[in-house]
């Protein structure tokens, strides 16, 4: 699956039209809080290692782009930017 | 840029290089403007394979690839003091050289950009797949079953990162005797066409063990201006055909998905 169109929809969500017609939108904190990087998340359990409510629900993001063909990439104004946003990890949050 | 291909395998030696090389004649000559990228950082080979006309220099902020007879061409064996130099960095240097090739490299409006891979699969092929959307991936082989399990691991690294495998090569796969027109497979015969069937993956192809390949790679000219009745012109030709058909139908198929993504925040 990939990406058809990326668009910035308010302050704090964007919205992805995929390939297939579905269309998703996206809120920057919740996907923070997804963050899959070693420092926010558990190898071995997949468990969270931060606390969800440290992050702030008015975070935005400076800008986003493509990891290869696979995944994006967020910077975000605060709190963690590491983490790879795979298509197939933003077609199961929605 | 059309098209990123990507030449991988798991192991080296096994002429990830000398397909590269050789596919890019063969897509000059179907009339295809051609960049090599050579990301082997540590074991450069292009540049001894497709001796520059005209050296890689700077402009402004940019690098202007070497050439050679209108193939573009970038390698770490450029910027090194002597052919022989080894180059000892850890990755994160390797990493920011990949990126400079990318991103500082002018390499115009290329048909087909080609990728010759380190072997194995490690953080330089993960830089690879990350910064370069790539349209496809091609795997090469040996036949015996030590390379087949290696090559194995490069199918798996494109499939994780969602590239398409266009397909397999098997390399020195046989060799004729040129007197009685028999063939002999001192490595095994058919290795790769069973791994393909496997994997679920096209066969492109097998070259033959022909000292051609080997001696022209060596001496930097091109394998295509020999007679044109050898038989590894035939296999690369017909490899370099079928690839190129096979990105072409890939873009129609797919689309118009976006390939490249920068989103700035208002």
């Amino acid at each position: 699956m990939f990406i058809r169109k990326i668009f910035q929809k308010d302050q704090y969500r964007f919205t992805i039209e995929w390939t297939d017609g579905k269309i998703s939108d996206y809120r920057l904190s919740d996907l923070q809080r997804q963050c899959t990087c070693a420092q926010c998340r558990d190898e071995k359990t997949g468990q969270p290692l931060v606390n969800p409510d440290s992050i702030d629900d008015r975070v935005q993001a400076v800008r986003i782009v493509n990891v290869g063909r696979y995944a994006l990439r967020i910077d975000f104004t605060k709190g963690c930017s590491k983490g790879i946003y795979s298509f197939s990890l933003l077609r199961t949050l929605v | 840029m059309k098209f990123v291909l990507g030449i991988a395998a798991g192991k080296g030696g096994v002429g990830k290089s000398s397909l590269t090389v050789n596919l890019a004649w063969c897509l000059k000559k179907m009339g295809r403007s051609v960049g090599i990228m050579d990301a082997d950082v540590y074991g450069p080979s292009i540049r001894k394979m497709l001796p520059e006309d005209t050296l890689p220099f700077n402009r402004e902020e940019k690098i202007i690839p070497a050439e050679k007879k209108g193939i573009k061409s970038i390698s770490m064996a450029y910027f090194l003091k002597e052919e022989e130099q080894a180059v000892i960095v850890r990755a994160p240097i390797a990493n920011g050289i990949i990126k400079q090739f990318f991103h500082s490299v002018e390499w115009g409006n290329l048909d087909c950009l080609l990728i010759d891979f380190p072997p194995g699969t490690g953080d330089i092929q993960l830089t690879l797949m990350q910064e370069g959307s790539l349209s496809g991936g091609i795997v090469i082989t040996t036949p015996q079953e030590v390379a087949l399990q290696d090559v194995s691991k490069a199918i798996a690294l494109f499939h994780q990162m969602q590239v398409p495998v266009l397909g397999l090569v098997e390399n020195m796969s046989y060799f004729q005797d040129p007197l009685s027109e028999r063939r002999y497979y001192p490595l095994g015969k058919g290795g790769g066409l069973r791994l393909c069937h496997k994997e679920g993956i096209p066969f492109l192809g097998e070259i033959p063990l022909d000292e051609n390949i080997s001696r022209c790679c060596d001496e930097g000219i091109s394998l295509l201006d020999g007679p044109q009745e050898n038989k590894s012109i035939q296999a690369f030709e017909a490899i370099a055909k079928d690839i190129w058909e096979q990105l072409v139908s890939f873009e129609k198929l797919e689309g118009n998905y976006l390939k490249k993504i920068h989103l700035l925040w208002k």
